[in-house]
């Protein structure tokens, strides 16, 4: 047995599954103060319909560090820079405790600038004297050279030892220095937090259920074990529309040009499937205004749901985007898409004659007929998907290329269905689907999808290697490891083997080894380095990746 | 505030030859630093992605033998297809200004285009102009080449065209290819001082290049009134380009490009990859983009080593003096070509293509018009290295032409429909925007 858990803002949704059946799933307010509370009320409340069976997994999707980050409540931490020469220093405003050190490393990795031990010693003394206690070290190309940034490091570490330090090139590889400096300012910010709540979870879940694996589900749609997650609280950011967009897929499962739309209380999240896999934000995540390293799926917010309010303003007709409260045809005290939709397609949910009497009050107010008040309702709805859905269409298309070759073969996005995931999904995805002239897809685990989505994803993790020839060295991301190659007449399968050795190798270390066969080659780079007519050398750059899927024996839901 | 255009085509894929100067590496560490810098996340910068320049686009400057898509690769198409991008986002005024860092470039590619030169085959600022002119109506352009190599291509492009301002300023043609740009090119006829050659001697550097600027590139471009400004931005002015002698920084390319204010940068030679252009184009992006650049800088420069030799700062003097002279006189002289009534001014000349050893002989015809830029005709004619020649004739017939002109241009054509001797003829009508090949051979016409 699974079970996936995902805490939304509103709801936590849980998932009890076997066999391709959902044989329980539960719904209950979040409680924002209590995270833990209401994540251990639901699991208690499907392990009481486990019957004695076994469960193997449990995934959590938890907003816990998006939470931290939206409300500014991470811990005080000071980020130290090695920017050197290009930017002018002003352009990294990310924290308020910024100290910037001598030292500098061109794109090969090369010394530009000796780093001043003295001003690091000078600046950690202040750090000390202002009482902060974690520390993001962040060096310009740290990725291909992160000697500088490990210096620091240890300097805390021997003089500082109650101080924790993170280092940019450990927590991500990849260039772009402003958004490695932001991904590991927040990483140490909520490290401290994330891990007492990793233990607490930890704790509950071998009490409750012993030999259990615990997986926590990270923003690009794949899962860690809880361990991984102590070094990497950022990965678990925006995991709840990952968690959606891996339901849509699980339940449909095939290979089309799809656009998954979970429609929630206040929210809709669009994401895209290329032939059936999910697009990811080729930017990395948007955190605080700040773009991250943070590998996340392209997801579109907009701010009408379900449970959006029917109000007339000045005249006219308006939704959004408050929520006041559950549709009226549930309870609720106010009008609600749901209810405009339950009317008007006849859907016959909930109580129809209270959606009758708050959007017949609606109707009065602007003296038009209820069936146009709902016909109203309906274009505001679904206007505001479509051009949704036209700017993700747009932002794919307009995603930069840099060979010949992708401008040649650049396509178009097809779309080819609509796939609906939500409670209020059923009302709203079939008029969609028309509007944009294409099929769509809806399951009866759709309000579920995304606890279903978390509890069938499969572990996921990319290593990324550079090799620079003419200076015998590689680098290895995640992780900040490096060494010397070996041998000559180093090649490309070299270079791949390489990284599917370092991903083989933490794969273990993470206990990933059962999927570590499945990895697949996303990237391939390599450039002759020619100084004056010769070959001098070659670059390469090799990423590996188990990518977004499914755990093994997951083989689709009983229709 | 607007923010900057740039569209970043590297060309990852696409190569001369392994081990030329335009290969795959060109523009992998101008990559790495842009995007370890991560300029392209503000917001100040917005990024766009390329597409292919159509043959229609590339037949409004070029006849290219025998025809458009079997002499322009792919990469060619992309990286005059990424300035058009550019282009558009300049005046539908989505970007205050554009940058366009792509691969291969253009600036050696004249009119009649046979192969290679100078690493060029189509002359991707070219195509633009007459873009801006078909799409937006724009007529006055000026471009300032600051590629260390002479813009022959452009030069010879625009050498009859009097509404576009082609300066170029670059090492001593004696001292480098292609061999040309001199204080006494000055245009055709009918567009004489309207291009303008800044010979520098090797060794110069930033100093005496903005002293230039300053004292004759701006007064040229105030007092010209251009609709679009272009900067033609080569980086191999710079002191460590392995083809080139000359002094210039990176902190002297961003101040050059905050004095110019380009509206449309292009990216042309530069091949001092590692040490000169990841700067240098952080340098330009972030002049376009209003970013202090006083913290940019190579890791091994020192400003005490460019200051200018007396003697060469004398010189420049001399030769603004001179070349301000020659383009204020301007109006005079092609007064005094008008003066002359219809006649026809015939030349020849011969065009050698380094890249891909063509030796091309050109007779031209140029229409001089009292009431107009006039037109051109070329017999064009290609030895290849294999042995193999081919022969063409080419009629021109800008937009700017009279009505009794445009009516000669096109029986011009005609006329030599029923001529022997050659491959393929060809009609370039810029006002009807139709652009006709016949191949003599096979009697076969096309149009595009």
């Amino acid at each position: 047995m699974l079970i996936g858990i995902d805490v939304g803002g509103t709801y936590t949704d849980g998932v009890l599954f076997s066999r391709g059946s959902v044989v329980h799933s539960v719904k209950n307010p979040t409680n924002e103060q209590d995270l833990f509370g209401t994540l251990l009320f639901v699991l208690d409340a499907l392990l009481a319909r486990c019957n004695g069976e076994r469960v193997e997994r449990v995934v959590l999707s938890t907003t816990l560090v998006t939470n931290l980050l939206a409300a500014e409540q991470g811990e005080r931490t000071a980020l130290v820079l090695l920017p050197g020469a290009g930017l002018p220093y002003s352009a990294y405003r990310i924290s308020p405790d910024t100290y910037f050190l001598k030292g500098s490393i061109d794109f090969r990795g090369r010394e530009i600038e000796e780093p001043d031990t003295a001003e690091i010693e000078r600046v950690l003394e202040e750090i000390d004297r202002l009482g902060i206690r974690r520390v993001a070290v962040a060096g310009k190309f740290s990725n291909r050279n992160d000697g500088h940034e490990v210096l620091v490091r240890e300097m805390i570490r021997a003089r500082y030892p109650h101080i924790d330090a993170c280092t940019s090139n450990d927590v991500s590889g990849r260039l772009n220095f402003p958004r490695r400096a932001v991904t590991c300012y927040y990483t140490a910010m909520t490290m401290r937090a994330w891990s007492s709540f990793a233990d607490g979870i930890e704790a509950a879940v071998s009490a409750k259920i012993p030999e259990c694996d615990l997986h926590i589900l990270k923003a690009d749609g794949g899962t860690m074990p809880v361990e991984t997650s102590r070094m990497r609280p950022c990965e678990t950011v925006f995991s709840g529309p990952a968690a959606s967009t891996m339901g849509g897929v699980a339940l449909m499962r095939e290979p089309l040009n799809s656009l998954v739309i979970d429609i929630g209380g206040t929210t809709s999240d669009i994401s895209l499937l290329i032939e059936g896999q999910p697009l990811y934000a080729s930017k990395g995540a948007l955190i605080g205004g700040h773009l991250t390293h943070i590998h996340s799926f392209a997801v579109n917010s907009v701010p009408i749901g379900g449970d959006s309010p029917v109000v007339e303003e000045s005249g006219s007709l308006r939704v959004g985007p408050l929520r006041y409260g559950p549709a009226a045809c549930f309870g609720g005290n106010a009008p609600t898409v749901t209810d405009a939709f339950n009317l008007l397609l006849a859907l016959n949910i909930g109580d129809p004659e209270a959606s009758r009497a708050q959007l017949g009050a609606v109707a009065g107010r602007l003296s038009q007929p209820l069936g146009e008040i709902c016909r109203g309702v309906a274009d505001l709805v679904i206007e505001a998907l479509g051009e949704a859905i036209q700017r993700m269409f747009r932002q794919w298309e307009d995603e930069p290329a840099y060979k010949v070759w992708e401008v040649v073969n650049r396509k178009g996005f097809v779309l080819e269905q609509v796939v609906g995931i939500g409670a209020a999904a059923p009302a709203i995805v079939p008029l969609l689907a028309k509007e944009l002239g294409v099929k769509y897809f809806l399951h009866p685990y759709s309000p579920v999808a995304n606890a279903l989505g978390a509890a069938v994803a499969r572990p996921t993790l990319a290593v990324q290697v550079h090799v620079d020839t003419q200076n015998g060295v590689y680098t290895v991301a995640p992780g900040g490891l490096s060494g010397k190659i070996k041998g000559s007449n180093y090649q490309i399968g070299d270079a791949r083997e390489l990284a599917r050795h370092f991903l083989r190798k933490m794969g273990a270390e993470r206990g990933l080894s059962d999927y570590a066969d499945d990895a697949e080659v996303y990237l391939e780079e390599q450039f002759n380095v020619i100084r004056g007519r010769g070959l001098a050398g070659k670059l390469f750059d090799v990423g590996v990746q188990i990518a977004p899927g499914f755990i093994r024996g997951y083989d689709g839901v009983a229709r | 505030m607007k923010p900057t255009g740039v569209l970043f085509f590297p060309a990852f894929d696409w190569a001369i030859s392994p081990a030329h100067p335009e290969r795959e590496e060109r523009l992998l560490y101008t990559r790495d630093q842009i995007f370890e810098e991560g300029i392209m996340d503000l917001p100040v910068i917005r990024e766009y992605h390329p597409r292919l320049a159509t043959a229609k686009e590339i037949s409004r400057v070029h006849f290219c033998v025998p025809d458009v898509a079997s002499r322009v690769t792919e990469a060619h198409l992309v990286a005059a297809g990424s300035a058009l991008v550019m282009a558009d986002a300049f005046m539908t005024g989505e970007v205050k200004n554009a940058f366009a860092i792509i691969r291969p470039p253009g600036h050696h590619a004249m009119t009649v285009s046979h192969g290679n030169r100078g690493f060029c085959d189509i002359n991707n600022e070219a195509v633009m102009v007459e873009y801006l002119r078909r799409t937006y109506g724009i007529t006055r352009i000026a471009i300032v080449d600051t590629d260390v190599h002479h813009g022959d291509g452009t030069q010879e492009i625009f050498w009859q065209d009097p509404d576009v301002l082609f300066i170029s300023f670059h090492q001593d043609g004696r001292t480098l290819y292609p061999g040309s740009g001199f204080v006494d090119e000055l245009g055709g006829p009918l567009a004489h001082g309207t291009t303008i050659n800044i010979p520098m001697a090797p060794g110069t550097t930033d100093e005496g290049i903005h002293y230039i600027l300053d004292n004759l590139v701006m007064p040229m471009l105030e007092e010209f009134e251009p609709e679009v400004v272009i900067n033609s931005a080569g980086q191999d002015n710079h002191y460590s380009d392995p083809l080139a002698q000359m002094r210039f920084t990176a902190q002297g390319y961003a101040l050059l490009n905050q004095k110019l204010q380009p509206d449309i940068a292009v990216l042309e030679g530069g091949y001092s990859i590692e040490t000169a252009l990841p700067y240098i184009n952080m340098g330009i992006i972030m002049a376009m983009a209003g970013i202090d650049f006083s913290n940019l800088r190579e890791p091994d420069y020192d400003p005490k080593e460019f200051r200018e030799r007396p003697g060469n700062m004398d010189a420049i003097k001399a030769l603004v003096r001179e070349q301000l002279t020659n383009f204020r006189e301007r109006e005079a002289v092609v007064e005094g070509y008008r003066r002359k009534g219809r006649t026809v001014e015939t030349t020849a000349r011969t065009i050698f293509y380094d890249t891909e050893g063509i030796h091309e002989k050109q007779r031209l015809g140029f229409r001089i018009c009292p009431d107009c830029c006039g037109f051109r005709t070329i017999a064009s004619n290609a030895a290849h290295r294999s042995g193999r020649v081919s022969t063409v004739f080419c009629v021109s017939l800008p937009r700017a032409c009279c009505p009794v002109c445009a009516e000669e241009t096109r029986q011009a054509y005609e006329k030599m429909k029923g001529e022997k001797g050659y491959d393929f003829i060809y009609l370039q009508d810029r006002i009807a925007d139709q652009f006709y090949t016949l191949d003599l051979k096979h009697g076969r016409e096309t149009v595009v």
